[in-house]
């Protein structure tokens, strides 16, 4: 279970996140809501590369915001990124290794197994040996998703990961991330614009808006919530 | 399920990176080892003294110039002061050899060693700085360095700390190692050490340092999400580039004899970042390409009779075309035109492998 | 026993000349600073070639004024002229297809231009010693008992009065408030209607004059030696890089202050033949210091 606690970020004079509280407590859960909700700035947050004004962040029990954010990855936080993708001249295989061998908890689990398993997990089906820089977008998405599920993590935080994607892929993606929770042992945290993927892979979701929570709950209640409704009004976002 | 799964074929793929040894890997090695047999054993009998010196330049250079590239490539790192590196790695080296009787390849070794921790002191407060600044610090050092080696200058047999005697009578060349004496000995002795220290390279690229560091390169927050302590491995990648830069100062100590402040000029440092920018940052190929640039061209300028700043001009375009044109550098078409080259004179011998398969299975 | 004397330096009589040399030469590193800084925050391009530039400009002037008839006013006001188009062709040229990149990559870029042009310099004028003379310093005056002559004066006065005028120019005219807003905020300025090219252009030229200006000075304060004047640049750019490339008056302050420290270690003995390190650790100190409390940016969107 992860905590929020009046999380407050301030740039400037803005506040992309503003007294935020919410509480994330199994399996996977969405985070949707405007663009500029503050949704990436609370996974950065969450990642350690933007310090909070106020707030806290206890994650099954440890203060997440008191690691060095590159310790959060061997707590067992992992995160993907909407444009940064997997790393282009390393090959699959590598790609995955790489993440293991930065993340994991001393002595457990055996690298090239976890590899292996991650990488079927998500369906990959090419040579690991394979340059990550030759392969096409779907490929790559799977790459950076097996990434993020590699050894045991607690957390992952998965943002927009179907951008960009037909409809039959995302299906796939979709089926890969309900399956997480239960495979992996791990919270799923899943930003996206995609209702159909949010609704299809999450039990509970949380709306931000102008950085503040304006609803929280089981998933198909909160899309019919007017309030979500109204905040999405004037994009062209399809419920 | 998805439509679009292919089962690319293992030794055909066009994309593969460093990590198995299969096919084409082993007869690319089994190419380098054939080069290397013949630049070690039949090249210095092809050619006259002073050729064998400038390639025993070349050799030394191409190691710098690999640190840099290492620096610059792998972790977007400019150092303006490689040469005051190398002047150091020299100064140390010339020390020992003159301070004790150790055996050579030990003298090189800690002269790496010492040097490495040098540049890893000296980088760690300045790596909180951006790419500028930085690189802007590593002159201002280099200059400092400079400086005092022109002051202390090198030891050459005299007495005290700094060895340094003004007078001929007191000084004598920085020993060789007892088997490489003479000039071709000598030349053969450095290329040992320099693909030594490129295969030291080599090996921490395909390790842990060297995927975090193309993680690094690739994104800082991409890295850091996947657990990367950025901060430790780029000073990884400064100690390396240290330690193998003071190792071929040790190896140009011996090679020259007589050490002078003015083999370590200020505009090297600069004629060495165009020399690596040209030959290409990404591909050790490149950093061969720039050994040759920096002592094999001015050489052959020279025996054309061509005064050796039209060289200095050249790298000045160099540096604009490079780096208004193509980031990767000159070189990094040469690969890929030495690579078809290999491909072609390798056929004949994958095809009887392939055969050989076939017809045991 | 006067203090220096119990801290076993020379007296303040041996001093005492030094501080003019080093005001003067530092009031050389000021200028030259200044240029440096003015032009990085209105283009993002720190001009390493700056020294090369002005080191050209006085080789051309020297030629003049040896060899060929013409008065040395003409000498000096083309090798001003001359750093000035210089380095505009270079920012007309290659500021467009590298304003995209970092300040890094545009600064590693002038120094392919610094090549280029101590190349031509060397090839040209070879290696003989020569030194630029200017009438300014065959006379002067004496101040408590030290002779200044008029070069030193003017590299003196031109620090303080290219400070001032610089100050006043980015504040009170229209160009210079446009090259204080491009310093600001690149993008926004461009939609603002400023004709960003034409403040650039500006820049690039002004910095470029004020780069030849120091060429003759250093041409003859130090001496016309084309590797020496190029790479003299770099204590110059100490003086810029303790102002952190921002601060035009501090720039200047810290362009005297190095000279003065350089020049001041002159008569002590035991730490006078390094002295030419001091401009690199006072930049390294302060560089250090001043950016201790900087958090890295990691590039997160």
């Amino acid at each position: 279970m992860i905590e929020i606690s009046e999380l407050t970020v301030r740039f400037g004079g803005v506040r992309p996140l503003d007294d935020m509280s919410v509480c994330f407590e199994r399996g996977t859960c969405g985070l949707i809501g405007p663009n500029g909700a503050g949704k990436t700035t609370f996974f950065n947050v969450m990642s350690g590369f933007v310090k909070p004004l106020s707030g806290s962040i206890t994650a099954f029990g440890d203060n997440l915001l008191k690691m060095p954010h590159f310790r959060r990855a061997r707590w067992g936080l992992r995160r993907t990124f909407q444009t940064e993708q997997a790393i282009e001249e390393l090959s699959v295989l590598d790609n995955v290794a790489m993440v293991w061998e930065h993340s994991r908890q001393e002595g457990r689990g055996n690298r090239r197994q976890d590899v292996t398993a991650a990488l079927a997990f998500v369906g990959l089906e090419v040579d690991p040996d394979v340059k990550v820089g030759t392969l096409g977008a779907r490929e790559r998405r799977l790459v950076e998703v097996a990434r993020a599920v590699v050894g045991r993590p607690k957390i992952v935080l998965l943002d927009e990961p179907a951008a960009g994607l037909p409809d039959e892929e995302t299906e796939h993606l979709g089926r890969v991330i309900s399956a997480i929770p239960d495979a992996m042992g791990a919270l799923v945290v899943l930003v996206d614009h995609d209702m159909t993927l949010v609704s299809a892979c999450c039990e509970t979701t949380a709306v931000l808006d102008f950085g503040k929570l304006i609803a929280a709950g089981p998933t198909a209640e909160v899309l019919r919530d007017e309030r979500v409704i109204k905040a999405y009004l004037g994009t062209e976002e399809d419920l | 399920m998805s439509g679009t799964v292919e089962k690319v074929p293992a030794a055909a793929s066009p994309g593969r990176s460093p990590g198995t040894l299969q096919g084409p890997a082993r007869v690319r090695i089994a190419v380098l080892g054939a080069v290397l047999l013949f630049v070690l054993f039949a090249l210095p009998s092809l050619l006259s003294a002073y050729w064998v010196d400038v390639l025993t330049s070349v050799s030394i250079y191409a190691v710098v110039s690999l640190g840099l590239g290492l620096l610059m490539g792998r972790v977007g790192l400019v150092s303006l002061g490689q040469i005051a590196i190398l002047a150091l790695g020299a100064w140390i080296a010339a020390r020992l050899t003159y301070a004790t009787s150790l055996p050579y390849p030990v003298v090189l070794l800690l002269a790496g060693v010492l040097t490495a921790i040098l540049g890893t002191l000296v980088g760690l407060p300045a790596l909180r700085l951006s790419g500028l600044f930085l690189a802007l610090i590593t002159l201002m050092l280099a200059g400092a360095i400079t400086v005092v080696l022109t002051t202390t200058q090198f030891p050459n047999g005299g007495p005290h700390f700094l060895g340094h005697t003004d007078s001929s009578l007191g000084s004598n060349a920085i020993r060789r190692p007892s088997i490489a004496l003479s000039d071709t000995g000598y030349f053969r002795y450095t290329v040992v050490f320099s693909v030594l220290m490129f295969g030291l390279v080599v090996l921490h690229l395909r390790s842990k340092a060297g995927r975090a560091w193309a993680a690094i390169r690739q994104s800082e927050a991409s890295a850091l999400a996947s657990g990367v302590n950025i901060t430790l491995y780029k000073l990884w990648a400064l100690a390396l580039a240290s330690f193998i830069t003071g190792i071929a100062g040790g190896v140009l100590a011996g090679d020259v004899g007589k050490l002078y402040i003015v083999t370590f000029p200020t505009s090297a440092n600069i004629l060495l970042l165009a020399a690596v920018l040209m030959g290409g940052i990404y591909t050790l190929w490149g950093a061969i390409a720039a050994g040759i640039l920096i002592k094999l061209l001015p050489a052959l300028l020279d025996s054309w009779g061509l005064p050796p700043d039209l060289l200095t001009i050249l790298f000045g375009v160099g540096i604009l075309q490079v780096l208004t044109t193509a980031p990767a550098g000159v070189a990094a078409q040469l690969p890929h035109d030495l690579a078809k080259l290999a491909r072609l004179i390798t056929r004949p011998f994958r095809r009887a492998a392939a055969a050989g398969k076939g017809s045991s299975s | 026993m006067s203090a220096l004397a119990f801290l076993g330096l020379p007296t303040w009589e041996n001093f005492k000349p030094f501080i003019v040399t080093g005001l003067a030469l530092g009031g050389v590193y000021a200028v030259s600073g200044v240029g440096m800084v003015v032009l990085y925050q209105t283009t993002g391009v720190l001009n390493l070639a700056f020294g090369a530039v002005g080191a050209l400009g006085a080789f051309i002037a020297w030629e003049m004024i040896n060899n060929t008839g013409l008065p040395t006013w003409v000498a000096i006001l083309t090798c001003i002229g001359f750093g000035g188009v210089v380095t505009l062709t270079y920012g007309v040229i290659f500021g467009p297809p590298l304003a995209a990149r970092d300040p890094l990559t545009k600064a590693v870029a002038t120094l392919g231009l610094a090549l280029i042009l101590l190349g031509a310099m060397s090839w040209i004028w070879s290696d003989k010693a020569r030194s630029l003379d200017l009438s300014t310093s065959n006379s002067g005056f004496e101040v408590n008992g030290v002779l200044v002559n008029w070069t030193q004066v003017i590299a003196m006065g031109f620090a303080v009065g290219l400070t001032i005028v610089t100050v006043i120019y980015l504040r009170y005219t229209r160009t210079g408030t446009a090259m204080r807003a491009l310093a600001d905020d690149r993008e926004i300025t461009a939609t603002l209607g400023v004709p960003v090219r034409r403040v650039e252009a500006s820049a690039w030229f002004v910095s470029g004059c004020v780069s030849g200006g120091a060429g003759l000075l250093l041409g003859n304060l130090v001496g016309l030696d084309a590797a020496t004047l190029t790479f003299l640049v770099i204590s110059s750019l100490a003086a810029a890089l303790i102002a952190r490339l921002n601060s035009v008056v501090v720039t200047l302050i810290a362009g005297l202050a190095v000279g003065l420290v350089n020049a001041m270690l002159a008569p002590i003995l035991s730490v006078s033949e390094y002295r030419d390190m001091s401009p690199f650790i006072m930049a390294t100190i302060a560089l250090l210091w001043l950016s201790r409390k900087d958090i890295r940016v990691t590039g997160v969107r």
